[in-house]
């Protein structure tokens, strides 16, 4: 990149595209754009900073001193450009029965029954920065699940028009993984194809799991299926060893780290790639942006507040304001043109764009079938006679039973992937401080007076040693569809952040068949747990009278009490608030994630997929990202009649 | 300066630790710790803790007589070597300390937390520092406790001393539910807020049914 230009550099100046957002999906589009030789204005509402070395070493330290390691923790809140943070939700102690059991103190506006636990990063790279780097592509059967299954929407394109750009986008992104279990799932169909880097090695958890169970047999009682499972690896968008048969046996060169020149190093294995991988090994989108052609200028602190329509049913550019300090938002408003916008600056931001620029809305669903993964998070003690697992070690997961993701069981209930964690009860219950703290007995009990009981010394050391030692976490990634209720809304009047845009109302819970998904999880996790010998230490009964986040009561037949407690995480998978699809009545952008009411406005990422499977959505909102790239590069062309413009070759230096 | 030197600071609290005047030396975060403990229990009130948590260490019955009050800024410090972390303190002592601090949990320094003791309990690094290098998540870990060390240095040490609350030593089998902790119930709870867990139904039920049978 040539550095960030200032907000005014970019006034009143017409490009052929301007891109909101700097995150994967904007950075891959002006990548593209910008090496067609395309004058590209990509403006970020949040800041930047850590595209250089100093800045990512602040990052790192900020990181380091967080009590709450949560994703956006080594980034400073902004009041201009607010962001969610997962430390807004709280839960309500004691609630009343049908009343929600949680606040949000935040900048979304959360008005539904169950909590939107999801959050997204508005900075240079934007959640990119902050992201794990799973990569695994999307099942064939996952595009059509209302034709095949009877939930959730189809998709106008399926797996097969997508392989290209998945191979495109890994190799952009830097890929590590193992293409033959991939091609074993039939996620990768291209009988020749291998990732730019060998696989990240699976862990000892996994090795152990697999020594544990792997073949065994585990019946799921809501499906009334039994599976037999074995690990598979993760795809990670993580440096490993160079693939020398990749692209033909031309290989792959790894991209190292941004802001220092000749550094660069595969994963070393620092166990926080969320948030913030300190040898960047871990993949973001300033890789991308640091190989920006000349003609693409990159703005940040320039919150776009909205799109300004043009003539006919065209748009003509973008209103957006400029701050100094983040922590004082007065602002400046400026305009920039271009023949093309894309929107790129998340789902839930796409769609409050789009709704306070009141465009694109004929279909009415802009905003709506907002969608996650809602994580039931498992947690268990592994049999003591095996010794250390060796948890909190290496990324955040290297494996996967994949078995509950696939097959007719999807039609009863939502499927789900289980991720085997390697960072012990972390998610769970904040392991491994947590276990200090309820080991020694600090904190008070519930009604505030010092507990009676408590370990020291070196009773303490051999009990956190085994008792930490142990700890196996599974990450149960349940498929929520798309359902028009979950929704973005805006109240312009009501709810504005500090500099005056509108912020996101949500309203969101979780459909029976999601619900039902999140049950067969718990059960089946149980069931693991049990046969491998380890003891199942998840419980999500209130506390004190103190629900956990997310908490939900479910139904069942069999249990004692008629019912039992559930609760899921956010995964941080925004997802759905312009879905595509080939009908404009009830789709807002096509297969392009082209607008259909407006011919040169684009709303691209996770807000344009119908539905998320339970892959993790970043490598597919890559893949229609590069897809959309053509697409966008193709409507340029023509508006510029056969003249198309020549690469540069000499950078220009924009002034800062 | 109360007259506490670090290297007396050290000593004490590596019967807190369970771990070596060494290991203790070598976070290089003995200065800092004593500062940090010495200002969230207040000067005056910190040189009465500490007379105190030494008269108890060298008693047969060990921290159990210390109050409650002090018994918490015992722990507060022993968490604050394992985690980097000065923890949030029981409502009760915190009053009773007459703090002028927020009774929240606060990272001592970036590097407090790097070199938190917990970590090495299980033969692991701190989650975003000290990287052991490629591929070696793949490498079994060495077994606990690997304590040996730490043992034989205190092996004089009379049985129970560090344990309140409980005679037995904790079964490391059948680990109690009240020494570990239940979910965090959101992110924003800080670690040492976490309550403990909650004793499990069907464990509950057994011990009903044992019950009845006898």
């Amino acid at each position: 990149m040539n550095g960030t230009a200032a907000a005014w550099d970019a006034d009143r100046r017409r490009y052929d595209a301007i891109i909101v957002g700097a995150g994967w999906s904007g950075s891959l589009i002006a990548e593209r754009l910008g090496a067609k030789g395309w004058q590209v204005l990509v403006l970020e509402a949040g800041n930047g900073g850590d595209e250089t070395w100093e800045g990512h070493l602040d990052a790192v330290r900020t990181f380091h001193s967080a009590v709450a390691k949560v994703p956006n923790s080594p980034y400073r809140r902004n009041t201009a450009a607010p962001s969610p943070d997962v430390l807004d939700l709280a839960p309500v102690r004691d609630p009343e029965p049908g009343k929600p059991e949680f606040t949000a103190n935040g900048y979304l506006v959360q008005q539904g029954a169950l909590p939107y636990g999801t959050d997204y990063l508005r900075a240079l790279g934007g959640t990119g920065m902050h992201w794990l780097g799973a990569v695994p592509r999307m099942h064939a059967d996952d595009f059509g699940t209302d034709t095949d299954y009877g939930y959730g929407r189809d998709w106008p394109i399926g797996a097969e028009d997508l392989q290209r750009h998945y191979a495109e986008a890994e190799r952009a992104m830097g890929v590590a993984g193992d293409a033959d279990e991939q091609r074993k799932l039939g996620v990768v169909t291209d009988p020749d194809y291998v990732y730019p880097m060998h696989g990240i090695p699976q862990s000892h958890i996994d090795d152990y799991c697999q020594k544990r169970v792997g073949g065994h047999e585990i019946h799921d009682e809501v499906a009334g299926e039994t599976y037999t499972i074995n690990i598979t690896g993760l795809p990670q968008a993580r440096n490993s060893t160079p693939d020398p048969r990749y692209a033909g046996g031309a290989g792959y060169r790894p991209k190292g780290a941004v802001g220092l020149a000749n550094y660069g190093e595969r994963c070393v294995g620092n166990a926080s790639c969320v948030p913030i991988c300190p040898v960047q090994a871990r993949s973001t989108p300033l890789r991308i942006q640091a190989g920006f052609s000349g003609s693409v200028t990159v703005a940040t602190r320039s919150v776009v507040t909205r799109v300004l329509r043009g003539r006919g049913a065209y748009v003509r550019g973008v209103e957006y304001r400029t701050y100094g300090d983040p922590a004082t938002p007065v602002s400046r408003s400026y305009t920039a043109e271009a023949d093309v916008v894309v929107l790129a600056a998340h789902a839930i931001e796409n769609a409050r764009l789009l709704l306070f620029s009141e465009l694109a809305n004929g279909s009415d669903q802009v905003g709506r079938n907002l969608m996650d993964h809602p994580t039931m998070v498992a947690w268990g003690l592994t049999a003591e006679a095996d010794g250390n697992i060796g948890p909190f070690r290496g990324p955040g997961h290297t494996s996967g039973w994949e078995e509950f993701r696939f097959g007719d069981a999807r039609g009863t209930r939502a499927p789900f992937r289980i991720e085997i964690g390697n960072w012990g009860w972390g998610w769970a219950n904040g392991a491994p401080m947590s276990n200090v703290a309820t080991a020694l007995g600090v904190g008070g009990d519930a009604a505030g007076e010092v507990r009676d009981k408590g370990i020291f010394g070196p009773e303490l050391r051999r009990f956190l040693g085994s008792t930490i030692g142990r700890q196996l976490q599974l990450q149960c990634a349940v498929e929520q569809a798309a359902d028009p209720e979950n929704r973005v809304t805006i109240d312009p009047r009501k709810h504005r952040d500090a500099m005056g845009n509108p912020r996101p109302v949500i309203a969101y819970d979780l459909d029976e068949h999601t619900r039902k998904g999140v049950y067969a999880a718990y059960l089946v996790a149980g069931r693991i747990f049990a046969e491998m010998g380890a003891q199942n230490r998840t419980d999500f009964r209130p506390v004190g009278g103190l629900p956990p986040l997310g908490h939900f009561v479910y139904p069942t037949d069999d249990s004692v009490d008629g019912e039992v407690h559930l609760a899921y995480h956010g995964a941080g998978h925004g997802a759905g608030t312009h879905v595509m699809g080939a009908d404009r009545s009830t789709s807002v952008v096509d297969s392009h994630q082209r607008t259909h009411d407006h011919p040169n406005l684009y709303a691209v990422g996770c807000g344009s997929m119908p539905s998320i499977g339970t892959s993790n959505p970043t490598v597919t909102m890559a893949a229609l990202a590069l897809r959309s790239a053509e697409r966008i590069h193709q409507d340029l062309a023509e508006l510029h009649g056969a003249v198309l413009p020549r690469p540069r070759t000499q950078k220009t230096e924009v002034p800062a | 300066m109360t007259g506490i030197s670090e290297q007396e600071f050290v000593r004490t609290c590596v019967r807190l630790t369970g771990f070596t005047e060494y290991d203790l030396y070598g976070t290089g975060m003995a200065g800092l710790f004593l500062g940090t403990a010495r200002d969230q229990v207040g000067e005056d009130r910190f040189a009465v803790f500490w007379a105190a948590l030494k008269k108890a260490l060298d008693d047969p019955q060990g921290l159990k007589t210390l109050t409650p009050t002090h018994l918490e800024a015992a722990r507060a410090l022993t968490y604050l070597w394992y985690t980097g972390a000065w923890p949030r303190l029981a409502p009760a002592a915190h009053a009773e300390l007459r703090r002028q601090q927020a009774n929240t949990e606060f990272m001592a320094a970036p590097a407090a937390y790097t070199e938190g003791l917990v970590w090495r309990t299980f033969h692991g690094h701190p989650a975003g520092a000290k990287a052991p290098g490629f591929g070696t998540w793949a490498a079994k870990p060495p077994d606990v406790p690997a304590t040996g060390e730490a043992q034989e240095e205190q092996a004089e040490e009379p049985a129970g001393a560090y344990r309140v609350g409980m005679e037995e030593p904790v079964a490391l089998d059948e680990v109690p539910h009240d020494l570990l902790p239940a979910f965090r119930a959101s992110r924003d709870i800080a670690p040492s807020e976490v309550p403990t867990a909650r004793a499990p139904e069907a464990d509950g039920a057994a011990q009903q049914q044992k019950e009845v049978r006898a």
